[in-house]
């Protein structure tokens, strides 16, 4: 890598990108050019772009528009002029009157909002706002055109951050980079199932949603009770919301305790009744011959759950489902969850109020939600694992707050999920494939800031992930890095694994087709992602403290803009350092045996030729 | 209050039951060291510890036994522990640690706090002593006869208020010493021969200390020997070489309690730092101000003027941190768990202890800026000179310099600003519970900004959490000079009085020589020493084999800027630039609303500092984000069960980096047996290991962390408060959060 930065600031930069990509170097030339890209939504520029100045464009990238003159009022340092660079997938900025040379290399898709802010000064010039769904807003003032004839730079910026609304493709359609590993491969149910030890006796897969005529959003593999058929389960669909009927998720591999999701019975305002459904329900407990009892946790706040009833949902009544206990975990819904992440981004972005920071953070109750959630899993993974009982976990739809708690009690319970293929066969099971909806959840592509369907869900499991790894530092096989990785790649679209609302729709659009995975990406260099501290221990069952006290922010996550930030993970430095100074050390004792081998056995045999000498014993330092 | 005399102890058999085998079971309760001249005051048969807060079924039954030591409680269910205390037994308490004493009487709903020398009119059902170091212990006498309940609870009560400072056991613990036959190391002292932590009570250790900082200006001044010029002094300290004895004898009566100004370290660019009290006549004030400053710019090699930093004016006072302190320990103990949960960062946002450690670590920083970056000489100035300076004065050479990130450097630097610039640690530990006003937790405040410090650059410390939170617990133990004293000469006049009231014989010591915290070996047997070890630390000579050639293992820049890519673009830290609301939607689009804000050189200073990769062996700056500074949980909330996480928290990743570290130490040893030393057998690696968990002897088979470990260890929160956090499922303790028993709960309310 060139250096040209004169600041120690860009010079340290690059030296750790250099460790990093001199690892894989030679045999993935591309890749380390896509990570340096494709990681990194703002950073530091690096040296090589800026010594030539240019551009470097990913495969199927094409240069859109670009204007010089543009500045950006960064918040931390004041306004910043350069030039502006949009292509298809990105947005790049580089300034020109400053040292460091430092710059802005984003994603589009990690725009939710561009907008004009006000009309243009006396001197033509027009400030723009860009708010983006990684905590950040960013404003630019740029001269609007003299010839108006002529598109500004920000409304060429609007058209490619929308591609959706603008009846265009998403970038990742066009990215056309390969991998030597193939993502889309990762997650076969089958197998996944087979892996769990799922017992022939008393459950199957069933076929009854392989065309998802029985339910849309749903996978095309279920494993349901022997006990039910598939006709039962085509009128119990009716009975769940969204079709979406009480399925396995995981199976305990000794009490055979199982964790199952759906969605609400649609009970409504009269109290209605499905016996197919209470079949089921029976079903699931005596597949499990240790418990004689059932715990349905309702993710809602009862009275939500209640209100629902006005709208034909609603929950089980223990009338209509003997021996089942139902438990509300009072975790609120995505309006709510949007509001506190907006409330959050405010306390965080851009700058931490010094004097009440702990009462801004508190009154987001950011933490609280996390702490809801997560108590919620543990509840689940406590009654599977302790009590032996089999649960239903639903909350609506079952697509929200279901997955959230059945993903993190199945990380609790089932150590394979704390391995980063584990993990990722769990995000393409429990959210991918059951229909978390991700398009309208992060709305990819779409100018619809507003739109209430809009929510953090995801962003919420993974911080509650983090938080158990924080809690655990040698329980999982992935890094910091691998969850935030997770994150930007939510957002830029440049991977097709986040696109689309269910398995129905990413088939549809061929998603798996024309697109790379994710996990393509991830998979070809694992090595960035891996905790050195892991530990497996194959029946380890974490139970995370779900106190407080013991949540923290996770500020290398939301606060990773501020340039104060400390720099995180020294203690995973270190312990590589370490491993390979064991490395070297055990190289050289492993050398200097081999040379005392031979020396006592060349020394032995000279003294087998001298029958003169007295046998004394050979010294030997081994 | 009288101490009963005790008897002549049996001489020199005390040390085989002081180093008791560690193993739990054995080890049933630690017995009276009735050599120590520990005496039994009172005890009461029948006792039930509460272990559980819902059911009695966990209590432990045995006997209550007030010493003049300790509070100790005997009983044959032994818990499980993992770190053993030399002189306390798992259930003991010192006297000195008892905060208060509150006796309860729950059938006529009756309570009482008693103090010394105090009637109660009921028989107590019920005893709880709150500790100074956050344990909360609950006794029930139901079974207990009524009289020796109150009898006991009376003789707790009288033996923690001690009238005298030589009522404190350290006198009895150190007196013990002369009456032996021989003199030395009955009670294990170690006259300090062994030790290599520099006490700065001799004029060799300043002058070491002179030349080790390169202060070739200065001098070892020793007007003050015999404590003549002023009483809170040290006998020996260093000044301007170019003031005179006679100078420094005429300025010290307008200095606040004779305390001539103190060199405290100089930066390696020769920039002095000094601590000054204030000049109590105001007539001369300007003059001898004057002339103080002149010659410590005359010992500045560019002759750069003095930087006076005021800390009374930027600093809370002790006040405000006892305060602090008081409503922390409300909120990690003693309001019930579960309902402080909702309101738990705003409490502790209102105790404002977090502000106190972010205040005093950015006022450390200012100082340091003007060393490092300015390089000027820095006077600190409090009124006393004995309580806030020692704090900053410490932080500073923590930030600037790797020696007193060692260790005993770190040892050698409380000495120097802390006991022998004589902090009031009597007062402020408020041993003898005479004066509340006087007490304040200073010192556990300035422990608390090193665990920041600590947090933030892990592999630049000696040592761990565990070592500062057992220093913090020390301070409980009543038999270290180092805490046990307000000033060198008070410890020196103290101890010639016991001794003479006591006919004791002092041979060749000036005074009674009690063992300093230092002495390690006091408390703790050489493997739990090895807690304190950091494995992460990067020494300044840490050695590593390359190519068979012995380098020096310096720490790569690779430390910091990972993963870069996180790392913002933009170019410098300011947060006091544009405020919240210059969110994107809120801006007014006129350009002139924006404009460069002005950044102080100071903030530049830090700027800068992040923007370069850290050298762990040189400057160290904390981030001051309060977003980045944490709670100590260690040590604030290892005794609440609830916030325990069962084989989780920082201790795991300590295991495995231990268990690393100790391989490497195993290789390096076979490697210089290779190199000629030869003859060294294998197996004393086991003995000399610094680990405190030890590699196994099947390497690259990483061992699973002990099922002990949990987020608390060393320490245990089992029998304390509340219930047990290894019983019961995680489901109960979610379910029915810490119910406090109420009687506490209320109690607590109107006792604090």
């Amino acid at each position: 890598m060139e250096k040209s930065g004169s600041v120690d600031s860009v010079e340290s930069l690059c030296s750790s990108t250099t460790t990093r990509s001199d690892r894989s170097s030679g045999t993935r030339v591309s890749d380390t050019e896509l990570r340096s890209k494709g990681r990194a939504i703002e950073k530091v520029l690096q040296c090589k772009y800026t010594s030539k100045g240019e551009l470097p464009l990913l495969p199927e990238e094409l240069v859109q528009d670009s204007a010089k003159d543009v500045t950006y009022i960064c918040p931390f340092v004041g306004p910043v002029r350069g030039s502006l660079t949009v292509t298809n997938y990105r947005l790049f900025f580089r300034c020109t009157d400053r040292e460091p040379v430092f710059g802005l290399d984003l994603p589009l898709g990690v725009l939710s909002r561009v907008e004009k802010i006000g009309a243009a000064t006396s001197r033509g010039d027009v400030s723009y706002g860009l708010a983006c769904k990684d905590m950040r807003n960013l404003r630019f003032v740029h001269k609007e055109p003299e010839d108006s004839l002529k598109k500004s730079v920000f409304e060429v910026l609007m058209k490619f951050a929308f591609p959706v609304s603008n009846n265009m493709s998403l970038f990742a359609f066009e990215y056309k980079q390969v991998f030597p590993e193939n993502g889309w491969r990762v997650y076969d149910p089958l197998a996944e199932y087979k892996r769990q030890g799922l017992p022939k006796e008393s459950w199957r897969i069933s076929k009854v949603n392989d065309h998802y005529e029985l339910c849309d959003s749903y996978p095309a593999a279920l494993v349901v009770p022997v006990t039910i058929t598939d006709e039962e389960l085509r009128r119990i669909s009716s009975f769940r919301a969204k079709g979406r009927i009480p399925v396995l998720s995981w199976i305990h591999p000794e009490s055979q305790a199982a964790v199952v999701r759906a969605s609400q019975p649609m009970v409504g305002q009269n109290g209605r009744r499905c016996k197919e459904d209470e079949k089921l329900l029976q079903a699931i407990m005596d597949a499990n011959a240790q418990s004689h009892k059932i715990f349905i946790f309702d993710a809602r706040p009862s009275v939500n759950a209640a209100a629902n009833k006005m709208k034909g949902g609603g929950y089980e009544s223990e009338d209509a489902y003997q021996n089942a206990e139902l438990v509300f975990l009072d975790i609120h819904n995505i309006h709510v969850m949007r509001e506190s992440q907006r409330k959050l981004k405010e306390v965080v972005y851009p700058n931490i109020e010094d004097s009440h920071w702990l009462s801004n953070l508190e009154s987001t109750h950011w933490l609280e939600h996390i702490k809801l959630i997560l108590a919620g899993a543990l509840r689940i993974a406590d009654k599977v694992e302790s009590g032996k009982t089999s649960v239903v976990v639903h909350c609506s739809d079952g697509w929200d707050r279901t997955p959230q708690l059945t993903s993190l009690a199945l990380i609790m319970l089932d150590s394979h999920y704390r391995t980063i293929r584990g993990f990722q066969i769990l995000l393409e099971k429990e959210w991918l494939s059951f229909g978390h909806r991700f398009q309208q959840r992060v709305g990819h592509g779409d100018k619809n800031h507003t739109d209430a369907d809009r929510s953090p869900i995801f962003l919420q499991f993974i911080d509650c992930v983090w938080q158990m790894t924080r809690q655990f530092p040698a329980a999982f096989e992935f890094n910091e890095y691998f969850l935030i990785t997770i994150l930007d790649q939510l957002y830029s679209c440049l991977f097709g694994t986040f696109l689309c609302n269910s398995e129905q729709q990413r088939l549809k659009e061929e998603v798996p087709k024309h697109t790379v995975s994710l996990w393509s990406f991830v998979n070809s260099q694992l090595e960035e992602f891996v905790n050195p501290l892991y530990v497996h221990y194959p029946s380890h069952v974490l139970f995370p403290t779900v106190g407080i006290r013991h949540l923290q922010l996770w500020v290398t996550y939301y606060i990773r803009w501020n340039p104060r930030m400390r720099p995180q993970e020294p203690v995973h430095q270190r312990y590589k350092e370490l491993l390979a100074k064991r490395a070297e050390l055990q190289k050289r004792v492993e050398e200097l045996q081999r040379e005392a081998a031979n020396r006592t056995a060349s020394s032995s045999s000279e003294r087998a030729g001298s029958p003169t000498r007295s046998i004394t014993p050979v010294q030997t330092f081994v | 209050m009288d101490i009963p005399k005790a008897g002549i102890p049996k001489g020199e058999s005390v040390k085989q039951k002081l180093t008791l085998p560690p193993h739990p079971d054995r080890q049933l309760c630690r017995p009276i060291m009735e050599t120590f001249r520990e005496i039994v005051v009172n005890e009461a048969n029948f006792v039930r510890k509460c272990i559980s807060a819902e059911s009695c079924q966990d209590d432990l039954w045995g006997k209550l036994v007030c010493t003049n030591f300790k509070v100790s409680f005997i009983t044959h269910n032994s818990l499980p522990r993992q770190c053993t205390h030399r002189l306390l037994g798992e259930h003991d308490i010192p006297l000195a640690c008892v905060e208060q004493v509150v006796t309860v009487n729950d059938v006529k709903g009756k309570q009482k706090i008693l103090g010394s020398n105090q009637k109660l009119k009921f028989n107590p059902t019920e005893l709880i002593l709150y500790c100074k170091d956050f344990r909360i212990i609950r006794f029930r006498f139901d079974e207990a006869g009524p009289e020796s309940a109150k009898k006991v609870c009376l003789a707790i009560a009288h033996y923690s208020h001690p009238a005298d400072p030589q009522l404190l056991f350290g006198f009895e613990y150190v007196g013990k010493r002369y009456h032996g036959s021989t003199g030395e190391r009955v009670n294990g002292v170690d006259p300090g021969g062994g030790m290599q932590t520099t006490l700065f009570d001799c004029s060799s250790d300043w002058d070491r200390e002179i030349k080790r900082t390169g202060a070739s200006e200065w001098r070892v001044c020793t007007i003050n020997q015999g404590y003549f010029i002023s009483p809170s002094l040290p006998e020996f300290f260093v000044v301007p070489v170019s003031l005179a004895d006679q100078d420094l004898k005429q300025y010290a009566c307008f200095f606040y309690s004779q305390r001539i100004p103190l060199w405290c370290w100089n930066h390696s660019s020769g920039s002095a730092l000094v601590r000054m009290s204030n000049i109590s006549d105001l007539q001369q004030q300007r003059k001898v101000e004057q002339r103080i400053s002149s010659a410590i710019t005359k010992s500045h090699p560019l002759r750069s003027d003095v930087f006076k930093s005021d800390l009374d004016k930027n600093l809370p006072n002790i006040q405000d941190i006892q305060a602090a302190l008081l409503k922390l320990r409300q909120i990690c103990v003693i309001d019930p768990f579960e309902e402080s949960e909702e309101k738990w960062l705003s409490s502790l946002e209102s105790s404002r202890w977090m502000e106190y450690v972010r205040t005093f670590l950015r006022h450390a920083v200012e100082v340091v800026y003007m060393l490092e970056s300015r390089n000027v000489p820095v006077i600190l100035l409090e009124k006393e000179d004995r309580d806030l300076s020692c704090v900053i004065s410490c932080l500073v050479q923590l930030m600037c310099d790797p020696h007193c990130r060692s260790l005993h450097g770190f040892q050698g630097l409380i000495q120097k600003e802390w006991v022998m610039a004589g902090h009031r640690f009597l007062d402020r530990c408020n041993h003898l519970k005479k004066n509340d006003k006087e007490e304040s937790p200073v010192f556990l405040l300035f422990l608390d900004c090193v665990w920041q410090l600590w947090n933030q650059y892990p592999a630049a410390f000696e040592f761990t959490e565990v070592y500062l939170t057992v220093l913090g617990d020390s301070m409980w133990v009543p038999i270290f000079s180092t805490f046990l004293f307000n000033c060198p000469r008070q410890r020196a006049e103290n101890s010639r009085d016991f001794a003479s009231s006591k006919s004791i014989h002092l041979g060749q010591d000036q005074a009674l020589r009690f063992p300093p915290v230092w002495d390690w070996s006091q408390q703790f047997s050489l493997k739990d020493q090895t807690l304190f070890n950091n494995p992460l630390y990067v020494g300044k000579i840490a050695t590593c084999v390359q190519n068979g050639t012995v380098k020096t293992f310096t720490h790569s820049s690779t430390l910091r800027g990972l993963p870069s890519a996180l790392r913002n673009g933009s170019l410098g830290p300011n947060d006091t630039l544009a405020r919240r609301n210059s969110l994107v939607l809120r801006l007014r689009s006129d350009l002139s609303q924006v404009r460069e804000q002005q950044e102080t050189p100071s903030e530049r200073f830090i700027r800068d500092f992040f923007s370069r990769p850290v050298d762990l062996q040189g400057l160290l700056l904390p981030q001051l984000l309060p977003s980045h500074l944490s709670v100590w949980k260690l040590y604030f909330l290892r005794w609440v069960p609830e916030a325990q996480i069962p084989q989780g928290g920082p201790i795991t990743a300590f295991h495995k980096l231990s268990v690393l570290t100790d391989e490497i130490d195993m290789l390096q040893n076979q490697l210089r047996q290779y190199k000629g030393a030869g003859g060294t057998p294998n197996n004393l690696h086991a003995e000399h290991s610094k680990m405190y968990f030890k590699a196994t002897s099947t390497p690259h088979q990483p061992p699973a962390p002990p099922e002990y470990l949990s987020s608390s260890f060393p320490f245990s929160p089992v029998g304390n408060l509340c219930r047990p956090g290894i019983l019961g499922s995680p489901l109960s303790k979610f379910l029915n959060g810490a119910k406090i028993w109420l009687s506490t709960e209320t109690l607590a309310n109107e006792t604090i």
